[in-house]
């Protein structure tokens, strides 16, 4: 009998309590939460557990989502965007197998939305929670390995050499080569890694309504933004912080402002929308 | 003229000490417990515009007594103040700014004073960047500024400082050193691994920069060559103690204690 089999046979799943995971040990989780949101962009170790997930596969995220989870809530998993990939649907199957919570699809609707590297399209409300799944958690970690080197730079906010590494890739590849985990300032103190979120939704972390909680089960490490907090990208006074330009619309729903990745399926390489669930909505909205 | 770094009665050693350590005019190598005093009452000033030598054998203390100025150690006694404020056993972020704004260091390898990983732009920015510099525009300028200055082919600028011969790579830690006008330089035997024609070359460039910007300069070298064409003053070390100290050209003219006599007479020409 697999794991899987077992947790759903009965709901909430015989043998665990509310959420999986034991009282103390989300009691835990909770207590580096409330320090994080505390002290925005630090980051907090925690006794980080072993999940049903392998570690680097979301299980801080979802130690983060099991602790704070109430029976009220409503919550949506999403995997690069979409809630239907198989990282989103294990995640989704297993938190609502041991809470037996409301799941939905829609961004709008979810009052707690574990996300593996986006933020969805969809506007985001006062109240919502969104918790992401973080796989390295130090920004400092591109300019020194070593943990006891760079917790000394983050106590002392000694961020010039993030700096000297921007410059650098600047002057060697003649823009920035950051894809991904563009590191981030937040309320004028700690630098933070945004988690490997697209350039794209960097900017919808500043100033955002939501709480955004994030959560590195193999490094034992959460670190949180609460609402209305300053986020700026680590950008020169005098270059501009720039997106990724889409090139071309979602060819299957016509977005043009939406981020786009490769879709391979038909037989030929598309560019599609990375929110598979705004992008059905648009769609459908489109037929009416 | 107002004191850029005063070094007051410093006294560094190595070693955990004993009673008998150190009578003023014994070996500096204790020989209870043998713990080595580096430095022992160690006292000078360098006022803006002055450049001070420290000559000396290997294990006389001249390093440790730079390293002090540096903020890297902090004294078992005495004091260092820097621009008139009190440095001594400084850390954290206040250190860093000082080191950023105030110092400016060129080492004796150029893989102890640069990350040989960076560009040669990189190595002289990290400074600026260090005292909080954010316009990438201004920030290439500066570099490029000093690229030339240090008589750098600028076109080298954006390439990878291990790719430098030493001598181009001397000049970095120099540009690097100078990149945020700090009121004082401090050069760690800046010739020693050269060959003497580039060593004339960074001589000249280091005399140059000394007589155009005025910066003060605290030389240790113990090649009397180099600081008589660098130093106006000079301090001769041997085991932790200054032995003698004068004006350069008196003093390696007419040297009055047995030690610095030996070392004038030591010197090949």
């Amino acid at each position: 009998m697999t794991l899987r089999d077992l947790l759903l046979k009965e709901r909430p799943a015989a043998g665990y309590g509310f959420a999986y995971m034991d009282r103390p040990s989300k009691r835990e989780v909770r207590r580096a939460l409330l320090k994080a949101v505390c002290i925005p962009g630090h980051q907090v170790p925690f006794a980080s557990r072993e999940m049903p997930v392998a570690r680097g596969w979301g299980s801080g995220g979802l130690q983060v989502t099991l602790s704070v989870l109430t029976p009220e809530d409503t919550l949506k998993v999403i995997d690069q965007g979409a809630d239907d990939s198989m990282n989103a649907i294990a995640i989704r199957e297993l938190v609502q197998a041991t809470t037996n919570v409301k799941t939905t699809t829609d961004a709008r609707e979810a009052t707690l939305i574990q996300t593996r590297h986006r933020i969805p399209e969809d506007e985001l409300h006062e109240g919502q929670v969104m918790v992401f799944q973080v796989p390295i958690a130090d920004p400092l970690r591109i300019v020194d390995s070593r943990p006891s080197v760079t917790r000394r730079l983050h106590a002392e906010r000694d961020y010039a050499p993030v700096w000297l590494y921007l410059y650098e890739d600047l002057v060697q590849v003649g823009h920035s080569s950051f894809t991904h985990s563009y590191p981030v300032e937040v309320e004028g103190g700690y630098v933070m890694s945004p988690t490997p979120i697209p350039r794209h939704d960097v900017d919808r972390l500043d100033r955002a309504p939501f709480l955004s909680l994030f959560g590195a089960g193999r490094e034992a490490i959460v670190y949180a933004v609460p609402p209305y907090t300053r986020v700026r990208p680590l950008v020169f006074s005098d270059r501009p912080f720039e997106r990724e330009r889409m090139t071309v619309p979602c060819a299957l729903c016509g977005s043009a402002d939406t981020y786009l990745v490769e879709d391979e399926g038909h037989g030929q390489t598309r560019m599609v929308c990375s929110d598979t669930d705004h992008c059905r909505r648009r769609r459908e909205e489109a037929c009416r | 003229m107002t004191s850029i770094l005063e070094v007051v009665d410093v006294s560094v050693r190595y070693g955990v000490g004993c009673e008998r350590c150190a009578p003023a005019d014994g070996p500096a190598r204790c020989p209870v417990c043998g713990s080595v005093w580096a430095c022992r009452g160690l006292s000078f000033d360098v006022d803006s515009g002055d450049v001070m030598g420290i000559v000396g054998e290997s294990g006389s203390g001249k390093s440790t007594a730079l390293a002090c100025a540096n903020l890297d150690l902090v004294p078992l006694s005495g004091r260092v103040r820097l621009l008139g404020e009190d440095v001594t056993g400084i850390g954290g972020a206040r250190r860093r700014e000082l080191r950023a704004e105030a110092l400016g260091i060129v080492c004796q390898t150029p893989a102890q004073g640069l990350d040989l990983d960076l560009t040669a732009g990189g190595n002289v920015v990290s400074r600026m960047l260090a005292a909080g510099a954010r316009g990438y525009e201004a920030l290439r300028r500066r570099a490029s500024e000093l690229v030339q200055a240090t008589e750098l082919p600028l076109e080298r600028m954006d390439a990878v400082t291990s790719t430098f011969s030493g001598g181009m790579q001397q000049r970095v830690q120099v540009a690097r050193a100078l990149a945020t006008r700090p009121p004082i330089l401090l050069l760690d035997e800046p010739t020693s691994g050269l060959d003497v024609s580039v060593q004339v070359r960074l001589l000249d460039l280091l005399r140059r920069i000394q007589l155009e910007t005025q910066v003060a300069m605290l030389v240790v070298s113990h090649d009397l060559g180099v600081i008589r064409m660098l130093a106006d003053r000079l301090l001769v070390m041997r085991q932790g103690r200054i032995v003698e100290r004068g004006l350069t050209d008196q003093l390696l003219n007419d040297p009055r204690h047995p030690y610095t006599q030996l070392l004038v007479s030591s010197q090949l020409s």
